[in-house]
């Protein structure tokens, strides 16, 4: 991913028939009868890719109509609600339809997202890329956007993160946050620290910082999901993005090489975190680095959330550096949210309407213009004016990474990643020398979870 | 201690049977025992429900840097911001639809069972009652699937469901509500209403009293005692229910107050501190209904326990 400017030469310049060779070189790989049954239709969208406009997107020939969207935060909840009700509105007036929001808050919509699709989802409802995506498509609960695509100002990895198994397009996204390595400037500085470039650097660093009696790294396992991070990054880092993503995918094995070198690293890395992590939450993790007793803190960006309001402008990041110099540093977890138009949806036009102007850099300057915190656009013409220090950041960070990862849990079967991944990881925090044992479970039981 | 430092039995007439040779039921010593181990359950049962209290008064940035074992940052800011943020007035609204609707009619149905299971003998009264108790011992999880494709599958007018099926619609709630009480309400009051002396039924048939004058005139009015026990439980576990609501409303506006809590958390932040404010709030309505009742509960549940 470059800058904006060679985002849009990409999807107006490359043909439509050379894209979807892309897809149909995937789809010769993938086998089954699903896939199999997928090909006329694929064909034909190409063919419909053809005659479009470029850039403008298919979506903006559907027919607008009312439509009920669902989204993942409750009333009055924060801007996360102000940015999505804001922007249903302003179609609402822009299009002349009603949209009727319905919202529910973020973990309850979530954890019963298989019964609300299996009963009465709304037209459109707000998600996650990904596996958690591609899931529901493989599954045909979620309805086919490959006529959306390609979306102005949506660069090829957001495209990607929006292509589920069989190729073609279910989400559009919206917005999306870097996991990176936070630090407060001012206890850096007076320390005289700077942001590592080499793995050298970065171990001298925390040596240093221990000398000083400052923990390198905060660290939480009680949310169970905290410890997953880590362990995205150092397998990035040791063993490259394409393996992690077909680790992910159960084509390679948790019991390799590989993994068990990605533990054996983590283990020397476990004197420079925060000891006792398993009954810590994030917050208290994100306190302890804003007092200063830790240097560092991998998280994603709302970390802002965790720490005191004065210390918010005292924040910074960088990317964590490159362990194996042969891979380097350009992959990095930034987990992508969207939106997806249910398989049964009353009016599938005015779903794919209403989802084709949720993408639009125009959506996004609506919520970022009326919410109290805007979000990072994942459409790359939304003006930046309302961002801060570490959103701009962000924003380059993100755009200068050439693989993004969307997070384990996101990345990975459900089921997988809540159950045996997150008791497995503080399993390895508990007892860091047990790597062989708890590598052979996983894998086992991811065996038989992804078959 | 010895036995010499006992004091005398105090002897009651026609209470003696009761008390032990050692002298009561509780002398001084297991007295003072019962007493330490009761303080420390106590102690035990209501921490946490102080302590969320304590802490719904602070505000989270005073506990962030200064911990929760610290004193001060005193606010009421949280209540405030929890009654909006959580929309309180809303869900507290969904929860009274909710709640009335279900315990009105679980008890009129199960007074109606129990009445014809106390007074009349058939040769399957027993097998009923076991049907009934057994439905209450079914873990409720194990219908989730059934009972949600059956909802799904019955169609409402819309006047009566904007999604035009049983989901998402309060209907569902009070019908899966009172299905799953009557089991135990029914229990209850059959075994109570067997305490009634079977007397008074002659005299009323005596009297030319029909079934439904001895259910309504007769029984009803003298069961009063258990109802008011039972209402005072069901209205608590109908107004706690978390499980159903979940599974079967999926918009937000429509969501009882039990699950209106989790708006107070964000996607990853949670102010715990106004957590503990909004469920001391989403708490408050339960107490208030058991010490307003208290009375009546306890005597409506030992009532009749010693007639068995």
């Amino acid at each position: 991913m470059t800058g904006s400017g060679s985002l849009d030469r990409r999807s107006s310049t490359v043909p439509a028939s050379v894209q979807a060779l892309g897809r149909r070189s995937l789809l010769r790989g993938a086998l089954g009868a699903g896939a199999l049954l997928g090909v006329p239709t694929l064909l034909s969208s190409c063919g419909g890719g053809d005659a479009k406009p470029s850039g403008s997107g298919g979506g903006a020939s559907a027919k607008a109509g009312p439509v009920k969207f669902g989204m993942n935060e409750a009333k009055g909840s924060g801007p996360a609600y102000e940015r999505l009700s804001a922007m249903a509105d302003a179609y609402a007036k822009k299009a002349g339809v009603t949209v009727s929001q319905n919202a529910v808050d973020h973990n309850t919509f979530q954890e019963s997202i298989s019964t609300y699709l299996q009963g009465t989802p709304d037209d459109v409802f707000t998600w996650f890329a990904g596996y958690r995506m591609s899931q529901f498509a493989t599954n045909g609960q979620i309805a086919d956007l490959s006529d959306v695509w390609p979306i102005d100002g949506m660069s090829d990895a957001f495209k990607k993160s929006a292509t589920a198994e069989d190729g073609k397009q279910y989400f559009v996204p919206s917005s999306y946050y870097p996991w990176a390595v936070f630090y407060r400037k001012s206890v850096f500085e007076k320390n005289g620290w700077s942001e590592p470039k080499s793995q050298d650097d970065f171990m001298a660093l925390m040596k240093d910082m221990q000398g000083k009696k400052i923990t390198p790294f905060a660290f939480a396992a009680k949310d169970a999901w905290a410890p997953m991070g880590t362990f995205d990054i150092l397998n990035m880092r040791l063993n490259g993005y394409d393996f992690h993503m077909e680790l992910t995918k159960g084509k390679k094995n948790w019991d390799s090489p590989e993994v068990r070198r990605v533990f054996e690293t983590w283990k020397t890395m476990l004197p420079y975190q925060q000891e006792n992590a398993l009954g810590r939450t994030w917050q208290e993790a994100a306190t302890s680095m804003a007092k200063g007793e830790c240097g560092m803190y991998l998280l994603g960006t709302f970390v802002v959330d965790g720490v005191p309001k004065e210390t918010q402008d005292d924040l910074d990041f960088f990317t964590y550096p490159a362990l194996d110099q042969s891979i380097g540093a350009d992959a990095l977890d930034a987990p992508i949210d969207g939106y997806c138009v249910s398989a049964n949806a009353q009016n599938e036009d005015a779903a794919k309407a209403f989802i084709t102007y949720l993408g639009s850099a125009e959506a996004a300057d609506v919520a970022n213009n009326s919410a109290s915190a805007p979000f990072i656009a994942a459409n790359s013409n939304a003006s930046t004016a309302k961002y801060g220090a570490l959103q701009k950041k962000s924003v380059e960070v993100v755009q200068n990474a050439k693989s993004i990862a969307q997070f384990l849990d996101r990345d990975t079967n459900a089921d997988l990643a809540n159950t045996v991944i997150t008791a497995s990881l503080q399993e390895f925090l508990k007892n860091p020398d047990k790597i062989d044992s708890i590598t052979t479970s996983i894998q086992q039981q991811a065996k038989s979870i992804l078959g | 201690m010895s036995a010499t430092t006992a004091p005398p039995v105090p002897v009651t007439q026609g209470r003696t049977v009761e008390r032990g040779p050692s002298g009561g039921v509780l002398n001084r010593r297991r007295g003072k025992v019962a007493t330490i181990i009761m303080l420390v359950l106590a102690i035990v049962w209501l921490f946490p429900l102080l302590w969320a209290l304590y802490n719904s008064f602070r505000s989270y940035s005073y506990t962030q840097t200064n911990g929760y074992l610290s004193f001060g940052g005193w606010t009421t800011e949280n209540y405030s911001n929890a009654w909006s943020r959580g929309n309180f007035g809303l869900h507290l609204k969904n929860s009274l639809l909710i709640t009335i609707p279900a315990v009105v009619i679980t008890l009129f149905l199960s007074s109606l069972v129990a009445f014809v299971l106390a007074r009349f003998s058939y040769r399957f009264n027993l097998t009923l009652l076991g049907v009934f108790l057994a439905a209450n011992l079914l873990p409720p999880q194990a219908l989730l699937i059934p009972v949600f494709r059956m909802f799904r599958e019955i169609p409402l007018p819309t006047f009566m469901s904007e999604s035009g099926t049983m989901l998402n619609s309060f209907w569902a709630l009070i019908l899966v509500n009172t299905a799953f009480q009557m089991g135990f309400c029914t229990f209850v009051l059959s075994n109570y209403m067997k305490t009634l002396p079977y007397e008074i039924y002659e005299s009323a048939e005596m009297d030319g009293a029909g079934i439904w004058r001895q259910y309504w005139q007769l029984t009803m009015p003298l069961v009063r005692p258990a109802l008011a026990a039972l209402a005072t439980l069901q209205v608590t576990w109908v107004y706690n229910e978390f499980f159903w609501a979940t599974v079967l409303i999926s918009r937000g506006n429509k969501l009882p107050v039990t699950s209106a809590l989790n708006n107070l958390r964000g996607q990853f932040f949670a102010d715990t501190n106004l957590v503990a404010a909004g469920s001391i709030i989403v708490a408050l309505p339960v107490l208030i209904v058991f010490f307003v009742l208290q009375k009546q509960f306890v005597s409506g549940l030992t009532l009749g326990s010693t007639k068995g």
